[in-house]
């Protein structure tokens, strides 16, 4: 059934929207990731404009990060104080890259940037994925090598702003969270992510916070962010389309929840690989509409860009 | 049976109208997209009068204004970059012109002189690319790029003439048309392509439900559209919540 999106302005099938939603839900339900880095550059692919698409997929994922925190808010999972630096950071990053979406925007060439992001981004992930699922799949067949992750002393302990983070059991500096969340915000704001693969890492390896509270406070933060960056585009760069988001959003309920009940049947680390190859055939793709010699040099666009 | 019976009307009143005019309808004064349009058509009708057998009817369908950039892909570091090399200021977004007779002897000059009348005059150049590209090159490039997108035909669509006095014209609009006014004109012309007679008529295209709610607010109000787009993804996610916590008991 053919829909037409109001900002997006372009018409879409509905069937092959919700089945995007509800496979992308499915695979963040599989492995814990928020989709985002996937979701964006398939509506691209789809025909939707990056400049919409990114938008719009921080509405969905605020939506989607809200439905996730509040599960962790009954496990006492967040770390309320770090959540909040994490955020302050994270709102002034949103709003720089929104201005910087916003100004690019306007030179007409918010496409390119997006796509040479992702390609970037798409590029780097996957390819870490690829070779981390290999070496963990010889590993297993070998010996089980369990690492453990040692609380050291570095130099973030010698930041000054020290101060208590009691659900974390950290005393540390409150500027590494705060750029930590400035860069989330910016990623966010540009390429329509919650970034929780940098935070969830970063929060881990940089800040020392203890597993437990990790995952409960980065969608803490990223919530905020993402509804923030949905607001600022909506307002900057009227490219926010609620009909798409709400598809999305739909479809990608269902397929989280699918995803998660079927976790266990499945073994993790081949389908990691998986993921892999599907990130990296996204990239690409991108990569290649970019530097493939288009069938026709000329194209249009409507109203007034400098 | 409408179009029936409006013909019969103009039958009528066409024995009591002058030599060389003409009088038309269109059989619906406005157009809803709604989210589920997926384009649609257009009958125009009436009566005409021609003095003689060299008389020919234009009929010009005209859409709302918008401004057009001509971009061109130039390749940078190994990747193809939109570059914009034009613009076309408040030109009609859609344009068809159909003639009665397309064996017309000026058909190409009368072809040209619409086209530079809506499309040519408004042309602001804004780069000459290193192969530079004549004015005529951006003419011929928004001219092919519009007839691809189903924005533009020149005297592809046949008017049917029943009985060198009546005719019938459909006009089909493509899915992603512009909202606004759309006006049809029709013109009688001699074989000089001399204007002897017009009649023009209007059709509104506007978006309605969804569709006028979400693209107006969001133009309009963003700082209401953007607390509204979090406010219904939150709640959203809020019942996603409360619904699989309470499935899943």
């Amino acid at each position: 059934m053919q829909i037409f999106l109001p900002i997006a302005d372009v018409p879409v099938d509905l069937f092959v929207l919700l089945i995007l939603g509800a496979a992308v839900g499915f695979l963040s339900g599989v492995f814990g990731i928020g989709g985002g880095f996937l979701m964006t550059p398939l509506l691209i692919l789809l025909g939707i404009p990056a400049a919409v698409a990114v938008a719009t997929e921080a509405n969905q994922i605020a939506a989607s990060s809200f439905s996730g925190v509040l599960a962790h808010l009954k496990r006492r999972a967040v770390d309320f104080k770090m959540g909040n630096i994490l955020v302050v950071g994270g709102l002034l990053g949103s709003a720089v890259g929104v201005e910087v979406f916003r100004i690019i925007k306007s030179y007409g060439q918010i496409e390119l940037f997006v796509s040479l992001c992702y390609i970037l981004f798409l590029g780097s992930i996957g390819t870490l994925m690829f070779l981390e699922s290999l070496s963990t799949i010889q590993r297993s067949r070998k010996s089980v090598n369990i690492l453990k992750h040692k609380k050291k002393h570095n130099w973030i302990h010698g930041l000054p702003f020290k101060t208590k983070f009691k659900s974390s059991n950290l005393y540390i500096s409150a500027i590494p969270p705060v750029i930590i969340g400035f860069i989330i915000g910016i990623l966010a704001s540009i390429m329509g992510v919650g970034g929780g693969f940098i935070l969830i890492p970063a929060m881990i390896y940089i800040l020392g916070m203890p597993t437990k509270v990790v995952i409960g406070t980065s969608l803490y933060q990223i919530m905020f962010i993402t509804a923030f960056t949905t607001f600022m585009h909506a307002t900057q760069n009227k490219t926010v389309d609620l009909l798409l988001a709400l598809i999305l959003i739909v479809g990608g309920v269902l397929g989280a929840q699918l995803g998660a009940r079927v976790t266990v049947k499945l073994k993790a680390e081949e389908i990691r690989i998986l993921l892999a190859i599907i990130v990296l055939l996204v990239c690409l793709k991108l990569a290649l509409d970019l530097m493939m010699t288009p069938n026709d040099l000329f194209s249009i666009t409507y109203g007034s860009e400098s | 049976m409408r179009q029936l019976i409006f013909a019969m009307i103009f039958l009528l009143s066409t024995l009591s109208f002058s030599l060389g005019s003409v009088i038309s309808d269109v059989d619906k004064s406005d157009i809803k997209l709604s989210t589920r349009f997926d384009g649609t058509s257009l009958l125009v009708f009436g009566a005409i009068s021609p003095e003689n057998d060299s008389t020919s009817l234009l009929v010009e369908v005209v859409g709302p204004s918008t401004t057009v950039n001509i971009r061109k892909k130039v390749r940078i570091w190994g990747i193809w970059v939109n570059k914009k090399i034009a613009q076309f200021q408040d030109i009609p977004s859609f344009y068809q012109i159909s003639i009665s007779n397309p064996e017309h002897p000026l058909l190409k000059e009368i072809e040209y002189r619409k086209l530079k009348s809506v499309f040519y005059d408004f042309l602001n150049i804004t780069s000459i690319s290193e192969d530079g590209n004549s004015t005529k090159q951006y003419y011929d490039e928004l001219t092919r790029l519009k007839k691809k997108l189903g924005k533009l035909s020149t005297f592809e669509e046949k008017i049917n003439i029943i009985d060198k006095k009546l005719f019938s014209y459909k006009v089909n609009l493509p899915k992603k048309i512009h909202p606004g006014i759309y006006k049809i004109k029709m013109t009688l012309i001699d074989q000089q392509a001399i204007e002897l007679s017009k009649s023009e008529q209007s059709v509104k295209v506007s978006k309605v439900g969804v569709q006028e709610f979400l693209s107006s607010n969001s133009k309009n109000n963003p700082v209401f559209y953007g607390l509204f787009s979090v406010i219904i993804a939150l709640f959203l996610g809020f019942t996603a919540a409360q619904l699989f916590r309470w499935l899943y008991r």
